[in-house]
């Protein structure tokens, strides 16, 4: 059943629906340079850099290693898979489980996460819900279930009004997700205003460069190797080469 | 003196673009790009925004190579100007005290960028140019395979080593790292054909053949190698002419050289056409290939 159209205050456009898309805009901006003028910069542990290139080495012998003659991919894959004296064998790092309560550097950052976007976001939510309380704001285009009516219509009381007509406080968090690609626009990629990535982040966990566990990666990677089998790409290669003549177009002008 | 807009009609920002491409292929060009960059900096300056540090930089390096440093320093007075505490900018210090011979006041310069930052790769590997520059060929050596334990992926570095270990003669080390580019790019020809050259180099029937075989892939990759051809038919003749093969190994090398020769007087021919010098400088390509015929001894 629909419910009878309402004529909304035009009044209503000018200093409630703008107002709140500016103050989203401005808000989101500032929290970007804020959130660059507290950002100190990630020490790069070597230990790191150098377990995840020689990884990077592991996995493209195994890829690319049918280019190299059989004596020299045996080598390789002797160095790493030795039963005594291999790499991924021998090597075993000390991993200190970072536990995110006692690692101080990993609490400040979070409390700077914490203290640029979750604040403000609670802050101007919170006066928004304050100062444009108690009428409609806008209509989604979209029919809603009446199980959305509590959640997008704060403080209208009406029983049966329609589930589109949502508040300001909707709208504002409608603009929060809305404007993503607006900052991407202006700021550039990798902002960070970007809410909706941040708390993407937070949900799938710290992910550095290299994964926490360097022994899990390396007895993986053992296993990836012991497994390959190397198939000399060049064995034919002269017969491929000698079927047609050489092309060569391009080498004199 | 006209400058290089009016000699040859461009803008400035024809000129950036350049600098640009040069920047990012990583030219070697030093005088032109000298010439290039003095003109933007001094003419342009204002117009090219951020842009100018790091033309700053490039036009510093060019500097260098070219013997200017009354450029070099001025380049470098902006860039420390403007960027006080940076790494970046420290190893430029650090590469124009190379260029005056003042080795020392350098390494001691990069040990301080060490010190802050241990990963920092450049100072390491201006380190070992040190080394190189004044002929320790040997701790370069060193210093470079540890340098390439702690990062394995760097490539640049690999062909370094392979170019020492070929100074020093070590074929068999030099291989190695010509393997490891092999391995890391699989589809370049260069390093293909430069792998072939040192197997050839070091000689024995197993290398000649492993020459012949990444002679061949180093063709297939590019047709317009002409030095892989070469190295192809030289490869071929050569184990064709060992008195240790068998029948059938000899025949078809043979077969190969016949196939490299004929290929080489079709590029030759190619090359000749249209013009009176032709049919003597493809003699000329037939005799050399005769007379490069091993024999058996």
């Amino acid at each position: 059943m629909a419910g009878p159209e309402l004529l909304l205050d035009s009044s209503i456009r000018l200093w409630v629906v703008l107002p709140i898309v500016f103050i989203t805009f401005i808000v989101g901006v500032l929290r970007h340079y804020v959130t660059q003028l507290l950002h100190n910069e990630k020490k790069v542990d070597l230990q790191q850099v150098s377990d995840s290139q020689v990884l990077l080495r592991s996995r493209i012998l195994r890829e690319n290693g049918k280019y190299l003659p059989k004596q020299s991919f045996a080598m390789r894959k002797h160095y790493f898979n030795n039963p005594e004296t291999g790499f991924f064998k021998k090597v075993k790092r000390k991993v200190i489980p970072k536990n995110p309560m006692t690692d101080t550097s990993m609490l400040t950052d979070m409390m700077k996460g914490n203290l640029t976007n979750v604040l403000p976001m609670i802050l101007i939510g919170g006066w928004i819900n304050w100062a444009f309380s108690g009428f409609v704001t806008t209509k989604v285009p979209f029919p809603l279930t009446l199980r959305f009516k509590p959640m997008l219509q704060r403080g209208i009381e009406l029983l049966s009004l329609d589930a589109s007509w949502v508040s300001s406080a909707s709208w504002y968090f409608l603009n929060v997700f809305g404007l993503r690609s607006m900052y991407t626009l202006i700021l550039g990629q990798d902002n960070a205003a970007d809410q909706s990535r941040i708390m993407q982040d937070q949900m799938t966990g710290a992910a550095m460069a290299m994964p926490p566990d360097p022994n899990k990666a390396f007895k993986s990677e053992w296993e990836a190797l012991e497994i390959v089998e190397h198939r000399w790409a060049l064995e034919n290669v002269e017969e491929e080469l000698m079927c047609q003549d050489l092309n060569f177009r391009g080498l004199f002008s | 003196m006209s400058s290089i807009s009016e000699l040859y009609d461009v803008s400035w920002e024809e000129m950036r673009d350049k600098l640009r491409k040069w920047r990012e292929e990583n030219y070697r060009n030093s005088e032109q790009i000298v010439d290039v960059g003095e003109e933007l900096i001094n003419e342009h300056a204002s117009k090219l925004g951020d842009d100018i540090w790091i033309i700053y930089e490039q036009v510093m390096i060019a500097a260098l190579d070219c013997s200017r440093d009354d450029l070099a320093w001025s380049c470098l007075q902006e860039l420390k100007r403007q960027f006080p505490d940076s790494h970046r900018v420290k190893r430029l210090a650090g590469m124009r005290l190379e260029a005056l011979e003042r080795y020392e006041d350098a390494n001691k310069l990069y040990d301080s960028i060490l010190q802050d930052d241990p990963t920092n790769t450049a100072a390491r590997k201006r380190k070992i140019s040190i080394l190189r520059a004044q002929g320790k060929s040997s701790e370069a050596i060193r210093e470079l395979n540890e340098y390439l334990e702690q990062f394995v992926g760097d490539q640049e570095a690999w062909h370094e080593l392979s170019e020492l270990y070929i100074n020093e003669h070590d074929y068999a080390k030099a291989a190695f790292c010509l393997e490891e580019l092999m391995m890391t790019n699989p589809h370049n020809h260069l390093y293909c054909e430069q792998y072939a050259e040192v197997k050839y180099t070091q000689g024995g029937l197993e290398n000649l053949e492993l020459a012949r075989k990444y002679f061949a892939q180093a063709l297939k990759l590019n047709n317009r190698n002409m030095r892989a051809l070469f190295g192809l038919y030289m490869s071929a003749s050569h184990i064709a002419a060992s008195p240790k093969v068998s029948a059938k190994v000899k025949k078809d090398n043979v077969k190969y050289a016949a196939w490299a020769t004929s290929q080489i007087s079709r590029a030759y021919q190619m090359a000749g056409r249209g013009k009176k010098e032709n049919k003597c400088s493809v003699k000329a390509v037939e005799e050399m290939l005769e007379s490069m015929q091993i024999t058996m001894s």
